[in-house]
């Protein structure tokens, strides 16, 4: 243990020290001040808004949720893609090794630190959109609403833990950094973007749409989008399109920080859902003060479970994976 | 002879398709230098991060320090360092820095750090070189570091995987003194594995020569040579200022002279007891100056080849 420690320590100066996190973490803070402005605003000119509303209430299409889940994937992975290979390449991974500590200190350490700055992160990112949100409105959360911003903080550092599980598995499967970078972009693009061409596409195959055949007017068209059969269809691409993205770790991260900041309606999709969804101040139906936490934890409990499960498998997998490591001849 | 510090029984380690240690039974004396030898791929780097428990052998024991590589690798990575292959550190840190990270692995109370890196990185001739990065680093300060790396819990033995690959000429006469001085100084017992002849000629008092896994010879240089050249009892090296076909024709007449070798002006003459007298006299009548004259020891080059061919 006490060489997991050593490592811990090490780790968390280099990871807080390192320019791609004071890079990202930048760019967070300015984007979630900017958010909490926003929010704010929206609460003034909403009276009943909840002052949870800073956190999702946006005017100009971005919030804190959505940001969340636009970038988070980029923060979790990119402190994780190369933790291990880098290592490898450089050599000192076998230094390392070749000292008395028992190997898994190393994997071990290495996440806990990673996971450590990335839950920094998360507690100052909100605690200064707080105090923006405080000094702009001129009063501050309840103590029900306190709870529920802990809680939508730990899930938010719980899926940013998953994407750096996920970073560590890549590199610990692959011995060139290259290798892992391309396998970052690439789930990135696959969960913010694909995900959801293919949900649409895959639901306009099972459920087609007969579109009026010839040339049809508007009054027409009109009255078949308006027939109830019309919306039942449109109702099931939707539910298939939702079971889809439903694998998505961004999405259940939506679903389930909606929900626990009490907007309801369900989850918007990862990109452009979340954006319109949770975005535009149009019409985030948010229960007014708020729902109750106890009950919105027992609705989203299983999304929670899913990115719990998620982080611990893709650890699990990755501390496996280190811990029978061949350290070959050639590296 | 002092205690064996390293024993290895029947060491066996498979990579998928290739066995890279074959039933290797290796020992090594506390306090001596011991050079492992053998071209690339013979199983040298495969021992050295077996021994250190880098790496699970798929058969066989081996004891490094009284403890089992495999039950106590930690407690075997407490008495023993090594430097790897290709060893690396963090190049956005400082040397002391990295130092520092591991003296804290190696559990150093943090009073004591201080004082031991800087001991030790003058020790190494890095003293100058505390503050600066790594990434700034030479190939040979790398190394060199990576040797203060070593001595930094004050080990009773030190694995060298190929220190010296690399290196220019003057810093590889560094680190072999270094080496050397190690030895005598600390007692340590310096595991050197290299494939370069000359160095372990000049630096190891033992070799062992591994070859496909298996060890084929261990065995002070002096021994290794008398038991390949068994045949040959003396020889003497000599140059000439001429050298003609009745001079060579004249020396081999010579009672006790076996066989003489030539090249150019220089011959090998082997003898089966000492006629050196009568050789330089049979020389000298023949009106050729001796220029040089000693008796041949053999290279462990010429050693290592005939091992090799034993072997094969």
């Amino acid at each position: 243990m006490a060489g997991a420690m050593t490592v811990f320590r090490k780790e968390l100066s280099d990871d807080l020290g390192s320019r791609r996190y004071l890079v990202l973490f930048g760019l967070i803070l300015i984007l979630s001040t900017l958010s909490a402005y926003q929010g704010a605003q929206y609460i003034r000119s909403n009276t009943g808004a909840s002052f949870l509303a800073i956190f999702y209430g946006s005017e100009y299409g971005f919030s804190f949720t959505t940001l969340m889940v636009f970038f988070g994937p980029i923060i979790g992975l990119s402190l994780g893609f190369d933790a291990i290979n880098k290592e490898r390449t450089s050599g000192s991974l076998s230094v390392l090794l070749c000292q008395p500590i028992y190997r898994d200190s190393v994997i071990n350490g290495k996440f806990i630190a990673a996971t450590t700055a990335l839950s920094l992160l998360v507690a100052s990112t909100i605690g200064i959109m707080s105090g923006v949100a405080v000094s702009v409105l001129g009063f501050g959360p309840g103590l029900a609403e306190v709870s529920k911003i802990v809680v939508f903080a730990l899930l938010t550092a719980v899926y940013l833990a998953f994407w750096l599980g996920l970073g560590i598995l890549f590199s610990t499967v692959t011995k060139k950094i290259s290798t892992s970078i391309l396998m970052t972009v690439a789930t990135w693009l696959f969960f913010s973007i694909v995900i959801t061409i293919v949900a649409a596409l895959l639901a306009n195959y099972i459920v087609p749409i007969a579109m009026p055949t010839g040339p049809s007017g508007g009054g027409g068209g009109e009255g078949l989008f308006n027939t109830p059969e019309f919306r039942a269809l449109m109702q099931r691409r939707n539910t298939i399109q939702t079971d889809i993205q439903m694998i998505s770790p961004a999405y259940l991260y939506n679903q389930a920080g909606s929900a626990i900041l009490g907007i309801t309606g369900g989850g918007g999709g990862f990109g452009g859902g979340g954006f319109t969804r949770l975005g535009g101040g149009a019409n985030p139906f948010q229960a007014a003060g708020g729902g109750d936490l106890g009950k919105a934890l027992a609705i989203v409990w299983p999304q929670i479970t899913a990115l719990v499960v998620g982080m611990v498998i893709c650890f699990a997998a990755s501390y496996m994976l280190f811990l029978r490591l061949e350290i070959r001849p050639e590296g | 002879m002092s205690q064996p510090i390293i024993q290895t029984q029947e060491l066996t380690k498979h990579y998928k398709e290739i066995k890279a240690l074959d039933h290797l039974n290796l020992t090594v004396f506390e306090g001596e230098i011991f050079g492992f030898l053998g071209p690339n791929g013979a199983g040298k780097t495969t021992t050295l991060l077996t021994l250190m428990g880098l790496t699970v052998p798929t058969s066989g024991t081996a004891t490094v320090g009284g403890y089992d590589i495999v039950k106590d690798s930690k407690k075997v990575r407490q008495i023993a360092g090594m430097l790897p292959e290709g060893a690396g550190f963090y190049e956005d840190l400082t040397a002391r820095q990295n130092l520092n990270y591991i003296c804290q692995l190696n559990d150093i109370p943090k009073l004591e750090r201080e004082k031991t890196i800087k001991e030790l990185l003058d020790a190494v001739g890095l003293g100058e070189r505390v503050d600066m990065k790594v990434e700034k680093f030479s190939r040979g300060m790398k190394q060199r570091l990576g040797i203060a790396q070593v001595l930094i819990k004050n080990p009773k033995i030190a694995f060298f995987d190929e220190p010296t690959i690399a290196l220019d000429p003057q810093g590889v006469k560094e680190i072999r003194e270094m080496l050397i001085r190690l030895n005598k100084e600390k007692d340590l017992t310096v595991f050197l594995s290299s494939h370069l002849l000359y160095e372990v000629q000049q630096t190891c008092q033992r070799v062992g020569i591994i070859r496909a896994g298996k060890l084929i010879a261990a065995d002070t240089i002096e021994n290794l040579s008398e038991r390949i050249g068994g045949k040959d009892k003396i020889v003497v090296e000599l140059e000439l200022s001429k050298v003609d076909a009745d001079l060579i024709r004249e020396i081999k007449g010579i009672n006790g002279v076996l066989s003489v070798d030539q090249e150019n002006n220089k011959i090998n003459v082997h003898m089966e007891s000492d006629k050196s007298k009568e050789v330089s006299e049979t020389i000298m009548k023949h009106g050729a100056t001796i220029l040089l004259m000693r008796p041949k020891e053999r290279s462990l080059e010429e050693i290592f080849m005939e091992y090799y061919k034993e072997g094969a």
